[in-house]
């Protein structure tokens, strides 16, 4: 897109505003497609010719395959953020579209050129990045307080029960919240058609995998790490198939044709290694002899001897009781007709996550050593039978239910999909989803890098310590935002962020009126976004005015929602949070606490229009204007020329190097 | 990686669908598809640019996999469809036609494509449930007590692929065939779950149709040398036979990684095969009369197991084990120096051979009842054979999903007029909720339920290719053709409606398809048991086609950006 390259010895490219603002606005072009309620999908066809569909952002971008320098370095930044919040990506290309235009009119119209730049491009670069900077410095000093006065008060807050109570009696109350969220999560993901189901799935997969005596979000980390284990994607039918499965799926068939067995209960062992013993080690020697004592060293013999061990073994397994073997590797042929011969079904190359996951939940351990089964390796189970899902046949196991986890109950979740590519959008979105939730729940732990020691700080010691060291209280911020705080979708956030910052703005321009003092950077980041909501109701600028005035009328008429009583009550929650996290059961009435939030705020924030997480959003606006900071401090391009490009560049004057590029053909 | 390759750049296209070449491909596509459909439909001919082998089909299964396309569009639409076809063997053409008939009625209504989905999605949900009811007036129950209905519906499948070349009475046959290879995989007499059994199918090129028969139990390929000596079968019956997965030609497996050091003189060879002869001898003294394996047998032991009057059948390959077990009850062998346990044998009621052609049979009778069969399918040429084939696999999984919903619908477009005439009445009727519920205009609703209501008919339309018109008669909603070169007078005579429930007489009211009619609610046929239909689709393919499509439309209608990678 810019050049001055080729004519030097060393291609530079001057990268100025212009240049960083047109590559962004690229990026805005492709993504805002498929952004907001009236967005769609963007089709692409991978290298390998796969088609595949998607409305993820980060997908998106990635699948751009961008070759500038800058636009990489931006995607890089989107996607760092999307692994940590699972959404936000679309939002990040909007807001740093509108940020950099901003900046560059601003900058633009600087009246005090002054005289030590020797250009005018120079001048501007100076500004932006000065501007920039400063926004950043802003962001990360004050606007935590703002969203905590000007957001979060309008906003409710999800509480632990919502995911996890089944009881009819506030079901359907509370977990509206939580499915809301979600159903707004899968509406920008996978188009409104879909999103009522995924978010029906998501939330009774949660239900299920609630572990009693655990941290709340243990839950979704469990999720998280296990969900390939605990998905199965098949292709072929509706997306309406999909479905909840109790027990587990283990994603391999039989080896052998399975023998039926009506006992109860089904008792598997998991091996992790072979069953036969190999014959010869890698760096053993097998000395065949002849002679007299060929007796010995006979090579029939030997094998002779692998099958009896083997059979010993087998036997052993029958003596337990085993009908089932799990192996993680592939067994030989005799294993696998023996066990046949002992009524034993096998499983074969199973992946390591699933029999980790398999270990966990019937809380047998793998054996090692098949000399040494006990029963403490025997797990039981309530079935093992094929199951046929789309073309493959898989073994679904249920687990006896043991004291130990009564409250949890396996499932597994079914995919379905038109095609793998839809099947895999799906599964990236429930993964994201989870994520999402994950960064709802636990703002503090995923705050912004810069601001990472003091989160330490707040995590690990005493609130009153920390009172101590830091006179202005700045871990206290990071709390403000307690778990899982949500606000209704449709740009409420940024309509109300930006009242508060033009509030903010307006209350400091007394003592500071100068071009980069606070209340201008209010205002530029207040106008920036509003481009969010701008673009959420891009179809009818009308709707944009209604939703601003009717918020902003609301906000007026509850100038104050919180009383200094509740804010009191506040600080307690936030001392409590920050000083004993590892106690869940005071953790989970201090939410239920915060609850009564939602009571409390006006009516007109609870539109039907879904909600978003407020520590999502909160996060996208920061490692924004990271990366709008760290763009702008890049002034030049240099394209430098590894080994794998010389070539093709010596290749006109290759006179002198003959000799090399022969070498290199 | 050898060597690196920059990445390049991918192309991008803005609004896909309002462009017209893409539209145009779409168009072409469906074109293409149309022209297949049904039993009347014109048969492809697909070959490679190398010279390869030339394939007549109309198959959705066979021509959407030939066709290649550099855009994503298409791809899209195939592998959705293809996805399905595998899933449920029937019902791939309805399904490409109908979702590209909704891309196109939807870019021609001009509305918005959330409303277009919206609207797609919540008549999909009328279908759905319509046809899911007892009462539904396009559904017949199937009955197994007896195999009319089963043959009508497998006698649809097979004679909707022209490119078999079959006449009626070879279609009958077939079709007989197909239901009775079914009945003999469902095992009648085993309480609990059942299992399936399996059909092995064998095709004989150069015979006439009418020869093809099936077989209870398996045909395995014969050695060249084989004699059954009848006397010596008869004192023992059912034969015992063993199955070895384990190669018994000799070699060594399994060793490992490690070195073997042989001394001078040790000759391994011998020893092994001192040790499988052993082995033979073990068996043949357990009265073993048939001996097969997996993989190679070493002469030397055929030899001295022929000499002993054991049958051997060697090179069974990997596909016949598992029929083979489920046959006789035999559990594989793996093990050469341990005893075989007595249970490990299975049984055969009785051999014999069978010729067929060029080929010759050792026919392996099954000791009790079994659910293994074997289908011999005889064609005149190499292609009609491949796509007979091709038709009595689907057959075989329609009959198959029938045990597990046992209904069928009416065949021959009647369903889809039905469905459509359906859709109009009842969305007609629940205008206001669903408006508000989907938040559009009332316009917008109707033009979206013409849309659907015309794509459903239009795939019953694409059962005519000889120019004739397509009619809906205005009570039930079937669906009829007039042929092109009848004239008015005599429409009166023009029989039967595509499904064959109902005859036509002279007081019924008509409409073309795709003109506008006063919507009405289709009656059922209150007819006896007098009629059966002549044509029946499977309910579950069509269930879930239908569903592919409206989600595959809807999906390509989504789409607002189209990215290619380029590499």
């Amino acid at each position: 897109m810019c050049a001055f390259q080729g004519a030097g010895m060393l291609p530079v490219e001057h990268l100025h505003l212009e240049h960083v603002l047109q590559t962004v606005c690229v990026l805005e072009s492709v993504v805002r497609r498929s952004f907001g309620p009236e967005g769609g999908q963007v089709l692409f066809t991978q290298d390998t010719g796969r088609a595949m569909l998607s409305r993820s952002g980060a997908r998106i971008l990635t699948a751009l395959r961008l070759e500038h320098p800058l636009a990489r370095m931006v995607v890089e930044c989107v996607l760092k953020h999307s692994t940590v919040t699972g959404d936000g990506s679309k939002t990040f290309i909007l807001l740093m579209a509108s940020l950099l235009r901003i900046i560059h009119t601003t900058a633009c119209k600087e009246p005090n050129v002054s005289h030590a730049y020797n250009s005018k491009a120079a001048a501007e670069a100076a500004a932006a990045r000065h501007l920039a900077d400063k926004m950043l410095a802003f962001a990360l000093e004050e606007l935590h307080d703002l969203i905590a006065v000007g957001v979060v008060p309008y906003g409710s807050c999800l509480s632990w029960e919502d995911f996890t109570t089944q009881t009819q009696l506030q079901a359907h109350a509370n977990n509206h919240c939580v499915q809301n969220l979600l159903a707004s999560f899968f509406h920008s993901r996978l188009g409104r058609t879909h999103c009522d189901l995924m978010s029906n799935l998501t939330c009774e997969l949660l239900t299920h995998w609630e572990f009693e005596n655990d941290l709340p979000s243990s839950s979704l980390h469990f999720v998280k790490d296990n969900l390939a284990a605990l998905h199965t994607p098949v292709s072929g039918f509706p997306i309406s198939c999909s479905r909840l499965m109790k027990g587990q799926v283990i994603h391999r068939d039989f080896a052998a044709p399975c023998p039926r067995t009506d006992r109860q209960p089904v008792k598997a062992v998991v091996f992790t290694g072979f069953l036969q013993p190999k014959l010869l080690r890698a760096e053993e020697v097998l000395e065949l002899g002849c002679g007299e004592e060929g007796k010995q060293r006979n090579i029939v013999q030997f094998s002779a001897w692998a099958e009896r061990s083997l059979e010993r073994v087998i036997a052993n397994l029958q003596r337990l009781g085993v009908s089932v073997l799990l192996s993680a590797v592939k067994q030989s042929a005799a294993v696998l007709a023996l066990a046949a011969q002992a009524e034993m079904s096998v499983v074969e190359c199973v992946s390591e996550d699933e029999l980790s996951l398999f270990a966990r939940l019937s809380g047998a351990t793998p054996v090692t050593d098949c000399w040494m089964i006990e029963p403490e390796h025997v797990a039981l189970l309530t079935f093992c039978r094929p199951i046929l899902l789309g073309a493959h046949r898989y073994v679904h196991v249920a687990f006896h239910d043991s004291e130990e986890r009564v409250t949890v109950k396996p499932c597994s979740l079914v995919i379905c999909g038109l095609g793998e590519g839809q099947t895999d959008q799906y599964a990236c979105a429930l993964r994201d989803a989870i994520r999402m939730l994950l960064s709802t729940w636990e703002p503090t732990g995923v705050t912004a890098t810069t601001a990472s020691e003091r989160t330490r700080q707040s995590n690990t010691s005493t609130s009153f310590h920390t009172d101590d060291q830091i006179p202005n209280a700045a871990p206290f911020k990071q709390c403000v935002l307690e778990p899982g705080c949500v606000i209704a979708a449709g740009g409420t956030f940024e309509f109300l962020l930006s009242h508060a910052l033009l509030q903010h703005g307006s209350s400091c321009s007394i003592c500071d009126d100068t071009m980069m003092g606070v209340p201008a950077v209010c205002q530029l980041l207040a106008n920036a976004l509003l481009s969010v909501p701008r673009q959420i109701y891009s179809h009818s600028p009308r709707r944009f005015l209604l939703t601003q005035t009717r918020l902003l009328s609301s906000v007026q008429n509850h100038s104050h929602p919180f009383s200094l009583a509740h804010k009191e009550e506040h600080n307690t929650i936030l001392i409590r949070v920050g000083g004993d996290c590892e106690c869940p059961l005071e953790e989970g009435k201090l939410t239920k606490h915060c609850c009564r939030e939602a009571d409390v705020s006006p009516k007109a924030f609870m539109s039907d229009s879904g909600l978003e997480s407020v520590s999502c959003k909160y996060q996208v606006l920061l490692a924004v204007l990271q990366c709008v900071s760290s763009v702008l401090r890049v002034d030049a391009v240099l394209h430098t020329h590894t080994a794998l490009h010389s070539q093709s560049h010596r290749r006109p004057n290759a006179s002198w190097d003959g000799t090399d590029d022969e070498a290199e053909d | 990686m050898s060597r690196l390759v920059k990445k390049s750049p991918s192309l991008c296209t803005d609004l896909p669908l309002d462009n017209t070449v893409i539209c145009n491909k779409l168009q072409l596509l469906r074109q293409l598809l149309k022209s297949c459909f049904g039993p009347t439909g014109r048969l492809k001919q697909v070959h490679n640019n190398i010279g390869g082998h030339v394939v007549t089909t109309s198959t959705s299964s066979v021509l959407l996999p030939a066709i290649s396309s550099s855009q994503s569009f298409i791809n899209l639409i195939k592998t959705s469809i293809l996805n399905h076809v595998s899933r449920f063997s029937d019902c791939g053409l309805f399904a490409a036609i109908l979702c590209l008939s909704l891309i196109e009625q939807a870019k021609q209504s001009g509305l918005s494509g959330s409303v277009a989905i919206g609207v797609n999605k919540h008549l999909l949900g009328l279908c759905t449930s319509y046809l899911q009811r007892e009462d539904c007036g396009c559904k017949v129950k199937l009955d197994f007590c007896s195999s009319h209905n089963l043959i009508t519906l497998a006698s649809s499948i097979i004679s909707s692929k022209p490119a078999c070349v079959l006449t009626e009475s070879e279609v009958l046959h077939i079709s007989k065939l197909a239901v009775q290879a079914f009945l003999l995989t469902v095992p009648c007499n085993s309480p609990g779950d059942v299992s399936l059994g399996q059909t092995v199918s064998i095709s004989v090129e150069g015979h006439p149709v009418l020869n093809s028969a099936v077989f209870p139990g398996l045909l395995v390929d014969t050695p060249d040398d084989l004699c059954l000596d009848k006397s010596e079968n008869q004192h023992s019956n059912p034969l015992r036979l063993v199955l070895f997965s384990a190669s018994l030609a000799g070699d060594l497996s399994e060793l490992g990684d490690g070195k073997i050091d042989m001394h001078p003189g040790v000759d391994t060879d011998s020893q092994i095969l001192d040790q499988l002869l052993e082995l033979v001898k073990r068996v043949v003294k357990d009265e073993v009369k048939v001996f097969v394996c997996q993989k190679v047998i070493h002469p030397v032991v055929q030899q001295y197991l022929k000499r002993h009057g054991v049958i051997v059948i060697e090179r069974l390959g990997i596909t016949l084990m598992e029929p083979l077990t489920q046959l006789t009850g035999a559990q594989p062998v793996a093990t050469l120096n341990t005893t075989i346990p007595a249970k490990a044998y299975g049984k055969v009621k009785d051999l014999s051979i069978l010729q067929f052609g060029s080929k010759t049979m050792l026919h392996l009778q099954p000791p009790g009842e079994s659910s293994i069969c074997t289908m011999i399918l005889c064609h005149r040429n190499e292609t009609m054979l491949s796509e007979l084939k091709v038709a009595c696999q689907k057959t075989e999984h329609v009959l198959r999903l029938t045990l597990r919903e046992p209904s069928a619908l009416l065949g021959g477009g009647c369903t889809e007029t039905h469905l459509a005439a359906y859709v109009r009445h009842k969305s007609m009727k629940e205008v206001t909720e669903t408006v508000s519920a989907l938040g559009c205009s009332r316009t917008e609703h109707l033009r979206g339920v013409d849309g659907f209501c015309r794509s459903l008919e239009s795939v019953a339309a694409a059962l005519e290719h000889d120019g004739g018109d397509s009619v809906m008669d205005l009570t039930h909603a079937h669906h009829w053709t007039r042929p092109a070169d009848v004239m008015k007078e005599q429409e009166d005579s023009s029989g039967f409606c595509g499904c064959g429930l109902m005859e036509s007489s002279p007081n019924q009211r008509w409409t073309y398809l795709n003109t506008n009619y006063q919507e009405f609610s289709p009656a059922p046929l209150s007819g006896g048991a007098a009629v059966q239909p002549r044509v029946l689709d499977s309910f579950t393919a069509k269930l879930n086609a239908l569903q592919v499509a409206v989600e595959t439309a809807n999906l390509a209608l989504d789409v607002r950006y189209l990215i290619q990678d380029m590499n």
